[in-house]
């Protein structure tokens, strides 16, 4: 039974894991830590939704490594676009700001210079502009497309549809 | 799989700051949500120089920009077109791209020897000119022009390039010269290239015709003089320019970077010459 004086607190995952972290890390996660302020009694183990073992496996990781003030030696690069996006809506959830850091930065480096097209299909957004919409805002932000490294835009002609 | 329509736009935005101007007004295109978190200020926040009191001086030097209503168009305006400052001794614009800050200082701002001697150098009034006057040399056999920047001017962590901004109309005097071109960081290493001003890389020695061999064997010694040497390149807005340096802006301390021209080894004269001035924009 955990109690306050106790280092180690209990978070189970939306898959059913248990994990006992110290108290220092569930710190970081401010989302449980207004759990734990806000709870009278002793709190026997947190509930975090959105959170898979595999997300606590990463964030139990980038602690030790940042404990130990290894923090850029963090990488994300083995995951690829739909487990980043993943990770990144646990770490949003638990709302860590550091590790949120690293993984805008991550899926920013992604995106940089991608078209439009690509990254419509890597974030799953549709398109809900009219056409003439489209067309507006697409003159509006020419200078924009003129980059010589961006991607080209292979399904523009696509958007009317 | 996650929707990613979960992520608040707050945190879209967060990612679209990460990027680059370019990034955040392409994607502005991809949905509704996307085009409020791409046009925030939040974002274009983090694409303008971060320092405040910077942006208000050089809002001081452009009315209009006072009225600007939000901080993507604040950007646009800044890296549409130069902005004179310094009692027109300098113009400064952002670099779209990259949000780097862009300096070309004006002739007028610098130590030209003879400079102020009218039988030399005179200071003119030209409508293609940016800044209210140009350096128009009439003539003269030392040339010898000196400019410096502060690095508190330009962003930090950036590589620039100094580039002399200059028009030559029936000049004389040029072809076959090499120039001495430097920059440097006082109390650093300094640089110095050696080009031809003279956009034109014909021989001039096809002129003289076949039978002349003294004359063509003279002209040909002097184009060797300048066989090889980086040339002048036309400008979008039809100067010419040439590359005299670069240098590492690391902004550690604040440092004066010098940078010259000078010619004052072939003992002839040259004519017609026109500086606007040099431009210290990133690489």
């Amino acid at each position: 039974m955990a109690s306050s004086s106790s280092n180690l607190i209990s978070l189970k995952t939306s898959d059913g894991t248990v994990f006992k972290v110290e108290r220092a890390l569930a710190k970081t996660m401010k989302t449980v830590q207004a759990i734990i302020e806000e709870a009278d009694a002793n709190i026997y183990m947190i509930p975090i939704h959105n959170v898979f073992s595999h997300h606590m496996d990463m964030i139990i990781d980038y602690y030790k490594l940042s404990v130990a003030g290894k923090s850029k030696e963090f990488s994300v690069e083995k995951l690829d676009n739909d487990e980043l996006k993943d990770f990144l809506l646990a770490v949003h959830y638990l709302n860590m700001e550091d590790l949120f850091e690293v993984l805008t930065q991550a899926v920013a480096d992604r995106l940089e210079k991608k078209s439009v097209g690509y990254v419509r299909k890597y974030f799953g957004i549709e398109n809900d502009f009219t056409p003439e919409e489209y067309a507006a805002i697409r003159k509006k932000n020419d200078w924009a497309f003129k980059g010589d490294d961006i991607e080209p835009e292979e399904d523009e002609e696509k958007q009317e549809e | 799989m996650a929707a990613f329509e979960e992520l608040p736009e707050g945190c879209i935005a967060t990612i679209l700051s990460r990027t680059t101007p370019l990034d955040a007004g392409r994607l502005s295109l991809i949905s509704k949500t996307f085009r409020s978190a791409a046009d925030s200020d939040a974002v274009w926040d983090q694409f303008l120089p971060s320092d405040p009191n910077f942006i208000d001086s050089i809002i001081s030097h452009s009315p209009s920009l006072a009225n600007i209503q939000t901080k993507k168009a604040l950007y646009l305006a800044l890296s549409d077109r130069p902005i004179i400052i310094d009692n027109g001794k300098k113009s400064f614009q952002l670099d779209r791209k990259s949000g780097k800050k862009c300096i070309m200082l004006a002739a007028r701002s610098f130590a030209i020897t003879w400079g102020d001697d009218e039988r030399y150098w005179n200071w003119i009034a030209m409508p293609e000119s940016r800044f209210p006057e140009v350096a128009k040399l009439n003539h003269v056999w030392w040339l010898e022009i000196r400019g410096m920047i502060n690095t508190l001017a330009l962003s930090a962590n950036t590589q620039y390039g100094a580039y002399l901004v200059f028009k030559m109309i029936d000049p004389s005097g040029f072809e076959n010269l090499p120039v001495d071109l430097s920059v440097g960081v006082e109390g650093g290493n300094n640089n110095t290239k050696i080009v031809c001003l003279d956009s034109n890389v014909e021989p001039m020695w096809h002129i003289a015709g076949r039978r002349n061999r003294d004359w063509n064997r003279h002209m040909r010694r002097l184009q060797d003089r300048v066989v090889g040497l980086p040339r002048p390149n036309i400008r979008s807005d039809e100067w010419l320019e040439i590359e005299m340096g670069e240098f590492f802006n690391s902004s550690l301390e604040h440092e004066e970077v010098h940078m010259s021209v000078i010619e004052t080894k072939a003992g002839q004269l040259k004519y017609n010459f026109f500086v606007e001035g040099i431009e210290i924009r990133p690489k």
